[in-house]
């Protein structure tokens, strides 16, 4: 499975949505820069939530990685960009 | 009260310690610390069998230690702060069957192994307010992680309450109550917003068991 950026962050905004949709105007325009905790308002509990969805959905494995190793949402892209099977 | 994963093993080499100290431990623990324990309900006096996760308030540091004589049928994992396993002192909470967290940033190999204990029957403690809690303002809120443990595990989760212990020859008061099916409440891969719902359905659970120990 090769995905470009853009269909990996396609794939986040459909996570985030399905995770809170109170939060939808943030998530529809957010970008690759958006900072979690504060452009998202991603708690840690939130952000885990998120590392378990994008496991189930990428296949994927996040293995002693902390929840402040990300920042951005870039990040995050780039994290799966390099571990997707 | 049962979650339907498999059974921990009676005996093993990783649990000697814990169980000799528990058994040399038992006798005076017993005579000098047995505390009350209340039930909420008859369905909250049946032994937790299988998975489960434990969750109490947290006044003091012994809180620990009177949760293994509440439920002291089951072994504890017991989630605390990884600073507890550095220096010297750490093979202690390694041994003690203990699973480090970051608090500050939070690992997903912590979950990960929390997840793992739950599945394989074992029980789990924790204290989801997060830090010790002089109790002026009552029980803190409580973080959500625990009922994504619990969901993503198949187990239920078992409220405790234990009271301030008022100083020897008094006995502490505990309260224990039903076991919540956090997965049945969930269901499928629930929005935060039920997540957190969850969790402060459980904070007001905590908050009964509360009255109910406080009463004595």
């Amino acid at each position: 499975m090769q995905l470009t950026r853009e269909e990996i962050v396609e794939e986040l905004r459909s996570i985030l949505l399905s995770a809170d949709d109170k939060n939808a105007d943030l998530v529809e325009t957010c970008s690759e820069d958006s900072v979690l905790s504060t452009d998202l308002g991603l708690s840690s509990v939130a952000m885990l939530y998120m590392v378990i969805a994008i496991e189930e959905t990428f296949d994927v494995r996040f293995d002693d990685v902390g929840m402040d190793d990300f920042k951005t949402l870039g990040d995050v892209v780039t994290f799966i960009e390099d571990h997707v099977r | 009260m049962s979650s339907k994963g498999k059974k921990a093993p009676l005996f093993a080499g990783r649990y000697f310690f814990y169980d000799f100290t528990k058994l040399t431990a038992a006798l005076p623990g017993l005579v000098f610390f047995r505390p009350k324990v209340l039930y909420a309900s008859e369905a909250a006096k049946k032994k937790i069998k299988g998975g489960a996760l434990l969750i109490a308030n947290h006044t003091a540091v012994y809180d620990p230690i009177y949760l293994q004589i509440a439920v002291w049928y089951r072994r504890h994992h017991f989630v605390c702060l990884k600073e507890f396993f550095e220096g010297k002192g750490g093979w202690f909470f390694k041994s003690f069957l203990c699973i480090p967290i970051d608090r500050e940033n939070f690992n997903i190999s912590s979950f990960r192994e929390i997840t793992e204990h739950l599945k394989s029957g074992e029980l789990v403690s924790m204290f989801p307010e997060g830090r010790i809690n002089d109790e002026t303002e009552g029980v803190a809120a409580f973080k959500s992680g625990m009922v994504l443990m619990a969901m993503r595990s198949g187990v239920p989760i078992v409220p405790v309450y234990v009271r301030r212990w008022e100083g020897f020859p008094r006995r502490l008061t505990m309260a224990v109550g039903e076991a919540m099916d956090v997965a049945a409440l969930c269901g499928g891969r629930p929005a935060m917003s039920r997540i957190d719902e969850i969790s402060a359905l459980l904070h007001e659970k905590e908050n009964e068991l509360r009255e109910l120990a406080e009463k004595r």
